[in-house]
């Protein structure tokens, strides 16, 4: 199954990848630029898992509470837990509500929590975290969070843990995309074409082959996924246009070509070291080992099969 | 270099012969120098180390890496005292089934086991090894599955150059039951064979705690952690020959995953000019002198797609002594090439080791590619390019 039969999938399948990336766990990192953008995506996935129930924790850094918090339901706003490290990132403040250890200090701290259940971090955004601490110190924190619930600790046993990260890719070099890239379970990377969004989503299954697919969607006012279908095929430009097979053949001051004739002539020509289907079968079949070699002798039609010695007749 | 002739041995085949031949005096050569038998250095000997042979071409003691496709290329197996680098194939799929393959080969002969991971649980990766194939069937199985491969097809073709039907794919020679096995990598290994061995794992989150802050250092806390760790083992146990062995010499097989990446705490995976990008070198450096000295082997993996600077690529390739790079067809163009169509990837046999020679011993077929089927992992020639 190569990577492009992924797309061309079924639409049963095609609609339920997007809607289970938070199903699968591990880190979920949703790459945006400028043109593309990713928060409302990210928003979008909060709501949904806000709404089945699971627990929301958001690392707000780039965006202020109010902002992140728009558009959203009271409810949902009631379910997210908010973990403000926009207004005062250094704790210049030194307020008791201020978690110790920034960032990668709350999420030890949701790590550590007791209760079982699944759990969905949002990280808007991981640039912003990216940015501040050392590369090796985030992955490290975002492996031991994300692969949590796979070593089974002393405690009662806790839920599957989701991290959405938005990353916006152009403000990183290749070195931190890459080693980000290795360790999410999964890359949404966001596109489109003519107004129409688009998320290609790779799936990086442990130890299987990963699958990858192109999913159009569209984010309603209220923060809902919608999906759809591609815009049409036809308005797109062909790839490679359409360039005739140039036939090397034609050219030539010979005959390069057999007729209908000229091929059965030379198919049922008899070849000098004749296979005959005898010895093709002795050679084919799996040697026993036998000690004994066999000759094969099939005459030419030049061969003189007379018994009688040529060489009485010479006359010495 | 633990070579041949350093390791005395207590019960070897020729000392008996010796013994026998003079108790029926049959021979009047009379040895030279003390003869105690059943003591250590009794003088230069045959090492009989379970799973291992000498080399045929220049006496190294030789382990098996776990697949025979593989032994026939570096010439016989893997030196003890070298280090074998994998470079990993971009999505991580292939290259931890050659290091199990490793792992599950020093199980199956015995060795003690050192599993260095930063990412997985060395529990864990100890229970996903392949099974190995027994001895009896081994040989069946792998003969039908190259048979059911080769006969529909090659029937057609061959119509004059048919003399090379029966060309085998890839020189495999007999494998013996004590050197080298096929592994069956779709079934896990007994739980009865683990628990037999003798395994020692390093699993990075647990030897760091996270507050530890990183003082300016030439090696990182986690390589640093890592290198004490194998030194200890290795004393500890005699590999080195420190505390006499009472028992039979063995090996220790030492596998690192992931080394590189930044579980690690190395950073080359991330920046271009990192603030200790030696620490990598300086470790490989380290870990080489600590394999010489002692019987050891070590199979590391590495993420080389992933190191930003090529010239630390270019440096941790002249410090290892064999360097293996696969190359998956996952995601590039070549995956819909129709040349390609059998097979699941390229190996690039980057670098092969001089190892008390001038000449290395390098196979005369240089396209290899790798598949991947329901069971076994081949290797085979690329006939095509």
């Amino acid at each position: 199954v190569t990577l492009s039969e992924g797309a061309r999938a079924g639409t049963g399948r095609e609609l339920g990848m997007l809607d289970s990336l938070l199903s699968l766990g591990g880190l979920v990192l949703l790459r945006d630029s400028v043109e593309w953008e990713g928060r409302s995506l990210l928003k979008a996935l909060v709501k949904k898992s806000a709404l089945c129930g699971e627990q929301v924790h958001i690392l707000g850094c780039e965006v202020s509470e109010e902002e992140f918090r728009e558009g959203f339901d009271s409810d949902i706003n009631n379910r997210l837990v908010y973990h403000d490290f926009f207004r005062d990132p250094l704790n210049w403040s030194k307020t008791e509500e201020a978690l110790p250890g920034g960032p990668l200090g709350a999420l030890r701290a949701i790590c550590k929590r007791t209760d079982p259940g699944p759990v969905t971090i949002a990280l808007d955004s991981l640039s912003w975290l990216l940015l501040h601490l050392p590369c090796t110190t985030l992955c490290q924190a975002l492996h031991a969070v994300s692969h949590q619930d796979s070593c089974p600790g002393d405690s009662s046993p806790v839920g599957k843990v989701s991290v959405l990260g938005l990353l916006h890719e152009e403000l990183h070099g290749p070195g931190p995309v890459g080693a980000l890239s290795s360790l999410a379970q999964t890359e949404v990377t966001l596109g489109g074409t003519k107004g129409q969004a688009s998320a290609h989503i790779l799936c990086r299954r442990p130890r299987q082959r990963p699958t990858d697919q192109t999913q159009w969607f569209s984010i309603l006012p209220d923060f809902s996924l919608d999906l759809q279908e591609g815009p049409s095929v036809e308005s797109q430009p062909c790839s490679d246009p359409h360039i005739p097979p140039v036939d090397p053949t034609t050219h030539l001051t010979f005959n390069l070509h057999l007729s209908k004739k000229e091929r059965e002539a030379r198919d049922s020509l008899i070849l000098p070291f004749q296979f005959s289907s005898e010895k093709q079968q002795a050679l084919l079949r799996p040697r026993p080992g036998q000690a004994t070699s066999h000759i094969f002798y099939e005459p030419d039609a030049y061969d003189d099969l007379d018994q009688e010695d040529p060489d009485d007749d010479l006359d010495i | 270099m633990a070579a041949v002739a350093t390791c005395g041995s207590g019960a070897g085949s020729t000392g008996s012969a010796v013994a026998t031949a003079s108790k029926s005096n049959v021979t009047s050569f009379q040895r030279r120098g003390p003869r105690a038998s059943g003591t250590n250095d009794s003088g230069p000997r045959l090492v009989s180390i379970a799973g291992t042979r000498p080399s045929v071409r220049n006496g190294q003691l030789l382990v098996s890496t776990g697949l025979p496709a593989l032994d026939q290329l570096l010439g016989g197996g893997l030196a003890i005292g070298t280090v074998l680098l994998i470079e990993e194939d971009k999505y991580n799929i292939y290259s931890p089934l050659l290091f199990k393959c490793f792992l599950a080969e020093g199980i199956v002969s015995g060795h003690t086991l050192l599993v260095a991971s930063a990412k997985e649980d060395p529990a864990n990766i100890l229970q996903e090894l392949p099974a190995p194939l027994l001895d009896d069937n081994s040989k069946k199985e792998f003969d039908e599955d190259v048979y059911n491969h080769k006969t529909p097809e090659s029937n057609i073709k061959m119509k004059i150059a048919w003399r090379y039907q029966l060309l085998p794919k890839m020189e495999i020679g007999p494998v013996s039951s004590r050197f080298g096995h096929y592994y069956d990598a779709s079934k896990r290994i007994p739980q009865e064979l683990i628990e037999a061995s003798n395994w020692h794992g390093f699993f990075l989150p647990e030897k760091i705690s996270s507050t530890l802050k990183v003082e300016p250092c030439s090696l990182t806390p986690g390589y640093i952690k890592l290198l004490q760790f194998i030194q200890n083992i290795i004393y500890e146990e005699g590999f080195d020959g420190s505390n006499p062995q009472k028992k039979q010499r063995n090996v220790l097989r030492i596998g690192i995953q992931n080394l590189g990446s930044p579980l690690w705490g190395d950073d080359i995976c991330c920046a271009e000019n990192g603030s200790n990008s030696h620490s990598l070198t300086k470790f490989l450096y380290v870990l080489r002198g600590l394999l010489r000295t002692s019987l050891s082997a070590c199979i590391i993996t590495m993420p080389t797609h992933l190191i930003q600077n090529k010239a630390i690529i270019a440096r941790v390739t002249n410090l290892s002594d064999i360097v293996i790079g696969l190359e998956s067809f996952i995601g590039s163009e070549r995956e819909t090439n129709p040349l390609y169509k059998d097979y699941h990837g390229l190996i690039h046999i980057r670098q092969i080791p001089r190892l008390n020679n001038l000449i290395c011993d390098e196979s005369d077929v240089k396209d290899l590619a790798f598949k991947l089927k329901r069971k076994l992992f081949t290797i085979e020639v690329d006939f095509i390019s």
